[in-house]
């Protein structure tokens, strides 16, 4: 038995409404406890007073496994050489600084005190892939969502005008054989359609071939999310990624949920006008408008920041047309198993360039716009808008309205006079900071035991030596614990855990594989049987992970 | 393993013996070696039949003499540990066998290297300088109207490329399977399988493969709508080959086919770039795709793992601490050859076929590799698929297959054996 004890540190924990209040923190086995029963011995007691105390950081939406990202590894050695991780006693050596190698992922992870991290584009047919590789992330635990909406089976079924419960039983059988936490939909029919030559999908296009429309896939399937009760909400990639005057197929893919919870991923890249001389303007005021008015809608940023990195999507109808843009010149674009596909776009942000400086800028007015940190969630969408490691920069960003102007100051002087962001006084406090990356992330994905403090909860927990440059403060925590064990000091991974691996298991009717089982034997690449991950095989292919599974409340 | 309670036999076994991982096969575990007797080709029901024994009585050797397990993996760790760059190489592995060389490879400070690296890291070139537009088998199945092989026939390598993914009976979208247009690029290649169920010749551009570089020029000219002054390039006039940009044009999907080892090698990355410009100017207006098969022996379980984990391709060195990677340098043909390293170990437990180098001091293999000459150290290992369930990444990179556990044997796993030395290293260091 271990028994820590972190004593005096400043408590900041908005799942149980703590804030910066001082109290001491006892952890059993790697769980958090109210108090010491009688014969408990602290076996190791850490003095935190004056020390900021939070849980683990939770990234809701980072490519951190999976194909394209591992095709984004092998495409830019030039990414990796400058950032080295050296090997030590007790870690490997790594590399690579926009597309990283798992190891150096984990490493950094923790050293940030991030201590889960979900992968958010899984293609079903891919989920071993992805597995094996969040297996090899080391410390974080990890977790993804399985993409569904250009799949075949999916649109056939919607022509057929399948019963809801059919699909739904569909979705449910997705999630237990990809082991996955949630469902991602990508450009919702459009990966499909570019199959079928189509180069662009608005929300009431109907799809060449099945003649179904984003609309259509967008109201099913987050019905089904919903009526399944899986806790995270439909997770979306809208229609027309980053192209100019797409804030109204975002505001068209909000309403398409028709009131039932629907995330919307990387919003930044979806909140464009057409306005102004170059045809390229903010959307970010109406898109903040509609977050605020519809309380089932949440999303993520996708924050861009300047430098080197590489977009890497399933969306590859918007990643072909991109590809023109692409620094270095190379990209990489695929169809996959009639199920997706994916596209890989090394990408340079310029803060002298115009677009580039407003895409910036866009992103820090919807943060800033948004009025309910529990429903605004702090992503770079690694790698597409930047690397995760610069979340530091972005909550000093954030926090800090002096530095943001100053930084506004040097950025392409079209871009600044086009937005709003100097006029925005806003600047977070630790309290939401907290929020949206810990208790809001938890809460949207129903991770019931991450994310907060209070007794019972896996003791995930991060110390902070506090900083009035919140970049430096949050770029190296003092203390990083993973399930109660001390895993960073100073910044520094002291010892290498597993992490776990979070999914969702909803009821359904087991009946569906009659449907699917002759869909797989006569179209696909592989039987069924061997297309469904086992519990006992995800623990292989995790490399030993740990299946921790969340409640699902059947809504139908 | 519908049959498992009843028979001897279980269905939908995936297949390691080639990079198409064919998962349809049913296998009778009864006998003394392990049959093949539904689904298959000639290749896997040797594979299964020579490697699928118990390996009753195989252990581990040093100089030729009978050591224990422990003593074998101790003095494989000596030898890395003392060795300034040890080379793994052979690599035929599943997933689990690569990760744990990997760890080994990183504390020993050496590289690692794939059978077929020297094929692969020129196919890698081509995603570092320019990238790829491509499909996967399925996409093939159900969407290929005109299917053009380039340099290939894929059946000498992969037989049941055509009847798994060509020829089907139905496909999900039009045309129908048995109209798709078959087209092969170079001479002296198995075209008999291009043949459709209801008797259409494929056809063929008979030329010697070695010219590939001015074929694909001349296709990616006339798609240009350049002039070919050629009347006949490479004796085929000229006509068919402006008929085979038109048919590409008129194409809803096509797929251009290559196996990088069926290349020259100096002419890998020459190939597949024409065949990506290819592919380029046709997704302008219209669809078509590149599928790169490959994937025999585990090439893409180690690649795969080791870019995942490093963020490097193979070809790395960890000698100094941090991984460097540099693909010329770090072959392991050239180490041995330049006297750059002393210690060379060969990995492998899905092939028995293929000798090690000379230079091998270590071999962990299946005792079934029949040894040209005895090594310093021999760890015999099982084979993932036949006797430990796996993972296996299929050719085209589309679907990772789970391997299935099939014959028990007393020997270990090569992840095992690495794990083991990677332990006895540390004891060493610490
Ligand atoms: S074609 Fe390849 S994978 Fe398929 S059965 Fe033969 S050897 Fe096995
Ligand atoms: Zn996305
Ligand atoms: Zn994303």
């Amino acid at each position: 038995m271990s028994v820590i004890k972190l004593t005096g540190g400043r408590v900041i924990d908005p799942a149980n409404g703590v804030d910066d209040q001082v109290r001491d923190i006892y952890v059993k086995d790697g769980r958090i406890v109210a108090s010491l029963a009688d014969g408990d011995k602290v076996s190791a007691e850490y003095n935190v007073s004056g020390r900021i105390v939070m849980s683990g950081a939770i990234d809701m939406h980072t490519h951190i496994g999976g194909g394209k990202v591992n095709i984004a590894r092998e495409m830019l050695p030039e990414d990796h050489r400058d950032d080295p991780v050296a090997r030590t006693e007790i870690t490997r050596s790594s590399c690579g600084y926009c597309a990283p190698g798992t190891l150096a992922a984990g490493y950094r992870y923790a050293e940030m005190g991030y201590t889960s991290c979900f992968e958010p584009a899984i293609i079903p047919m891919n989920a071993r892939q992805a597995h094996m590789e969040m297996g090899d992330t080391p410390i974080v635990d990890t977790g993804g969502y399985a993409m569904l909406g250009s799949d075949d089976f999916l649109l056939r079924m919607l022509v057929a005008k399948e019963d809801q419960q059919t699909i739904n039983d569909y979705v449910a059988w997705i999630l237990h054989s990809t082991q996955t936490l949630g469902i991602k939909v990508v450009n919702p029919g459009g990966i499909s359609a570019f199959k079928f030559n189509q180069r662009k999908l608005d929300v009431d296009e109907q799809n060449a071939y099945y003649g179904v429309t984003p609309r259509q896939i967008l109201r099913t399937l987050s019905r089904a999310v919903h009526e399944l009760g899986v806790p995270h909400p439909l997770h979306v990639h809208a229609s027309n990624l980053g192209v100019a005057g797409n804030v109204d197929s975002t505001l068209a893919t909000m309403d398409a949920a028709e009131g039932l919870p629907i995330h919307l991923t990387h919003i930044q890249f979806h909140s464009y006008g057409s306005e102004g001389d170059r045809k390229f303007s903010s959307g970010a005021a109406r898109i903040a408008e509609a977050i605020n008015r519809h309380k089932n809608v949440t999303a993520d940023v996708g924050q861009v920041l300047f430098g080197q990195t590489v977009t890497a999507s399933g969306d590859n109808m918007s990643q072909y047309r991109n590809s023109g843009l692409a620094s270095p010149k190379k990209s990489a674009v695929m169809d996959i198993e009639m199920e997706a596909g994916c596209g890989v776009v090394p990408f340079k942000y310029k803060d002298q360039n115009f677009v580039n400086a407003l895409q910036w800028a866009i992103g820090l007015e919807i943060f800033l716009m948004v009025d309910d940190p529990w429903r605004i969630f702090l992503t770079t969408d690694h790698p597409n808008g930047a690397p995760f490691t610069t979340y530091p920069h972005l909550i000093k960003l954030l926090t800090d309205r002096s530095f943001r102007n100053s930084m506004l100051d040097t950025i392409n002087a079209d871009a600044k006079a086009m937005s709003n962001l100097a006029s925005l006084e806003r600047e977070y406090s630790l309290y939401e900071i907290a929020i949206m990356t810990r208790a809001a992330p938890a809460r949207i994905l129903g991770l019931t035991d991450r994310g907060h403090l209070a007794p019972g909860a896996a003791a995930d927990i991060v110390v902070y030596k506090e900083d009035a440059d919140r970049e430096r403060m949050f770029e190296k925590p003092e203390l990083v614990f993973k399930d109660g064990e001390l895993v960073v000091r100073d910044g520094k991974v002291v010892k290498v855990v597993r992490g776990n691996t979070h999914v969702v298991k909803p009821e359904f009717d087991r009946g569906i594989e009659k449907k699917i089982e002759p869909y797989f034997r006569q179209y696909h690449s592989v039987r069924m049987n061997n297309f469904k991950i086992s519990d006992d095989e995800l623990c292989e292919c995790g490399g030993g992970s740990k299946l921790i599974p969340h409640a699902c409340r059947k809504r139908s | 393993m519908t049959n498992e309670a009843t028979s001897s036999v279980v269905a939908e076994v995936a297949c390691p013996f080639c990079g198409l991982a064919c998962d349809d096969l049913s296998v009778d575990t009864g006998g003394d070696a392990l049959a093949v007797v539904a689904g298959g080709c000639p290749k896997a029901q040797a594979g299964f039949a020579r490697m699928g024994v118990a390996h009753a009585g195989a252990g581990a050797r040093i100089a030729g003499k009978a050591v224990s397990f422990e003593e074998a993996y101790a003095e494989v760790a000596r030898r890395v540990k003392t060795s300034a760059l040890p080379v793994f190489s052979g690599m035929a592995l599943d997933v689990n066998g690569m990760r744990g060389v990997m760890d080994l490879a990183d504390a020993a400070g050496g590289v690692v290297d794939h059978l077929y690296s020297e094929i692969g890291w020129r196919s890698t070139r081509v995603v570092q300088d320019i990238g790829y537009v491509t499909t996967t088998l399925a996409e093939v199945k159900n969407r290929a109207d005109l299917i053009v092989l380039v340099g290939t026939d894929v059946v000498t390598k992969s037989s049941r490329f055509f009847e798994r993914y060509v020829w089907n009976d139905e496909a999900m979208f039009e045309p129908a399977p048995s109209a798709r247009r078959i087209v092969y690029l170079g001479g002296d290649l198995n075209t008999a399988p291009g043949r459709s169920p209801d008797g259409r010749e494929p056809e063929v551009f008979d030329f010697d493969c070695s010219r590939m570089p001015e074929a694909l020029s001349t296709l990616n000219a006339l798609l240009a709508k350049q002039p070919v002054r050629d009347a006949a390039p490479l004796g085929i006039e000229i006509a068919r080959w402006q008929a085979l940009a038109d048919a590409l044009r008129a194409a809803k999907y096509s797929v251009l086919v290559w196996m990088a080892g069926d290349f020259q090698p100096s002419q890998v990355d020459l190939n597949i770039n024409a065949i990506m410009a290819v592919v380029r100017t046709l997704n302008v207006s219209t669809r078509c795709n590149g599928l790169g098969l490959g994937g025999a022996d585990g090439e893409l379980n180690a690649s795969m793992v080791h870019a995942w984990q490093t963020g490097y391709p193979m070809r790395t060195s960890f000698a100094s601490g941090i991984p460097l990677y540099d693909p010329v340098h770090n072959g392991s043909a050239r180490l041995i050859a330049e006297g750059e390293t002393d210690t060379v170990v060969w990995v492998s437990a899905l092939n028995d076929t293929k000798q090690p180098p000379a230079e091998a001091c270590v071999v962990i293999a299946p005792p079934t590799l029949k040894l040209e000459r005895e090594p310093e150290v021999f760890i015999p290992v099982s084979t993932p698929g036949v006797h430990h369930v796996g993972h296996f990444f299929r050719g085209d990179k589309g679907a990772t297959l789970p391997l299935r556990a099939l014959r028990a044997t007393g020997l270990p796993s090569a992840a095992t054996v690495a794990a083991a030395i990677t332990a006895k290293l540390k004891e060493v260091s610490a």
